[in-house]
């Protein structure tokens, strides 16, 4: 096994272990604090998968941005929700988390299913733009190539989301704007 | 394995340079803050008190690591470390002279961009463990001074970015002076890529990059929590801020990040507007001062010099202006500094496209 692998093994173990202390434990802020190692664990694969950028970009956005706004949200909160939100049922079973059960049973139907099929190591696609040579070298300009692509082929796409992102915008301000009369 | 060696050697180097920088910081600020005032400062312990921040650190060594009963422990005793390793962490990209950089990453700035945020969540960390509604109210303020400046500075490091066409910060580097592999041009007509010195540097390259440099030092002032954005610890408000119930050497590494960052911050804008490690001295005909004054040695001493001095700033405007209300504050970074970085980012596609 080589440092690679290895290194690989113990961020998909702090990846894995952090996201179920995240979804199990009772104290909401220590959660949010955990699925920051997640987070930075989850970089950590991107990293090793050669994809420094998303990996760079996800610490960027989600640790930087949507976690720090999470935990503001949470500290901005009265005291009461929160109370509230621990005193919830204890019995791991209830009729309550029947939708929460089958989108989980679901899912992880899926994922199984996809992960027996698929032969990881000689995929279709993977190997025709090999051989027609359209396949980023380890050593090439990621960012370059990301924003290349962004502007080119993948460009309304883009344009979609930022036209998403400008309604959320255009919404968040209106709703925090003390309306008159309204 | 040899090369593991010299990266642990290379990391104990730059913490041990931390450490004696905010050492030496602590007692400059001191120092400054006297003169300004019409004080004298520290002047017992040691010549003209030199010795002062040792005797400090000394007694901040013995002292006794209290942690508040209703203090949330776990967070509370991780949270100095986790400010601090963010800051620390930062230093590994940094170029220090012409092929010196501790990790050449080909997303350099980026990622300083990313570690930095990194900060602000130990800050809620540590406000949130203390339990204390000062550290909280504190913990609040910096987050959302820090994200609203985290944009302003953001646009005004794409702008140089956008010139310079990567982010790699060694070539950043190696792009302001007569090391250039490409032309370089005082603000767009005048070529300068034998002559360098001064004239090579970012903000002379174009006009706007000047605004682009004071607007980057205005955020990077707030993203460093000081004076006259240090609402945060305000005093005069909140006690200490989110540092209220820190005691001994969970404090000390607190003002140590503040250090580091102060001088994280002061190299980053060094190295992306003031040259980095170039000489400011131009060829001037047959006296090639610009030759004579680059190269290993002379790079890491310029860079040195050149960050102090943004630090010396720094310093200068924390004990000369008063603080900011927090209406202000925000008033300043979304209505002044993120459209005029807006605006900078605007100007530099267009230098690009037309004028290089």
């Amino acid at each position: 096994m080589n440092l690679a692998q290895m290194l690989f093994y113990v961020m998909s173990f702090i990846a894995l272990a952090s996201a179920v202390f995240v979804a199990a434990t009772k104290n909401l802020v220590r959660s949010i604090f955990m699925f920051f190692i997640t987070l930075f664990a989850l970089a950590g694969l991107y990293v090793l998968a050669l994809a420094d950028f998303v990996a760079v970009t996800q610490i960027v956005i989600y640790v930087g941005g949507i976690l720090v706004l999470i935990l503001f949200a949470f500290m901005l909160s009265g005291r009461e929700t929160l109370n509230a939100m621990a005193l919830q049922q204890k019995q791991f079973i209830s009729i309550g988390k029947l939708p929460a059960f089958l989108l989980a049973a679901l899912f992880l139907i899926v994922l199984l299913n996809m992960i027996i099929k698929v032969d990881a190591n000689n995929l279709e696609w993977v190997k025709k733009s090999i051989e027609s040579k359209n396949d980023i070298p380890v050593n090439a300009a990621m960012t370059e190539d990301i924003g290349v692509g962004l502007m080119t082929r993948y460009l309304l796409p883009f344009e979609a989301i930022s036209i998403l992102l400008m309604l959320a915008l255009v919404g968040a301000a209106h709703l925090s704007r003390k309306g008159r009369g309204a | 394995m040899n090369f593991y060696i010299t990266y642990f050697f290379i990391a104990i180097g730059l913490f041990g340079f931390s450490a004696l920088f905010a050492l030496f910081g602590v007692y400059a600020e001191r120092k400054i803050s006297a003169f300004i005032q019409d004080r004298l400062g520290p002047t017992e312990t040691g010549k003209f008190g030199s010795l002062q921040t040792f005797a400090d650190i000394l007694k901040m060594l013995q002292k006794e690591l209290i942690i508040p009963a209703a203090a949330d422990k776990l967070l509370f005793m991780m949270a100095p470390a986790i400010i601090f390793i963010a800051v620390y962490l930062g230093f590994a990209a940094l170029p220090w002279a012409p092929g010196l950089v501790p990790a050449k990453l080909n997303l350099g700035l980026y990622y300083i961009f990313a570690i930095i945020s990194i900060e602000t969540l130990g800050i809620l960390m540590a406000g949130w463990g203390s339990n204390n509604k000062y550290s909280i109210l504190g913990a609040m303020r910096s987050a959302a001074q820090i994200i609203s400046y985290e944009i302003p500075a953001g646009f005004a490091l794409i702008s140089v970015v956008m010139i310079a066409q990567t982010l790699n910060l060694q070539n950043i580097a190696t792009q302001q002076g007569i090391l250039s592999p490409e032309k370089v041009n005082f603000s767009g007509f005048w070529d300068v890529s034998s002559i360098g010195g001064i004239f090579a540097w970012n903000v002379f390259r174009a006009p706007h990059l000047l605004i682009a440099f004071v607007i980057y030092f205005i955020a990077s002032l707030a993203e460093s929590n000081r004076a006259p954005f240090d609402i945060p610890e305000a005093e005069s408000e909140l006690v200490a801020g989110f540092h209220t119930e820190y005691t001994g050497l969970r404090f000390a590494l607190v003002f140590l990040a503040e250090y580091s960052m102060m001088f994280l911050v002061s190299m980053v804008g060094v190295i992306l507007f003031l040259g980095a490690w170039n000489t400011p001295l131009p060829n001037i005909g047959a006296i090639q001062l610009a030759n004579w004054t680059s190269g290993a040695v002379w790079g890491i001493l310029w860079i040195i010099a050149k960050t102090l001095a943004l630090v010396g700033i720094q310093m200068w405007i924390r004990w000369t202006l008063p603080r900011f209300r927090v209406d202000q504050l925000m008033a300043l970074c979304w209505k002044v500094l993120t459209p005029l970085a807006f605006a900078c980012m605007l100007i530099s596609g267009i230098w690009r496209l037309w004028l290089m």
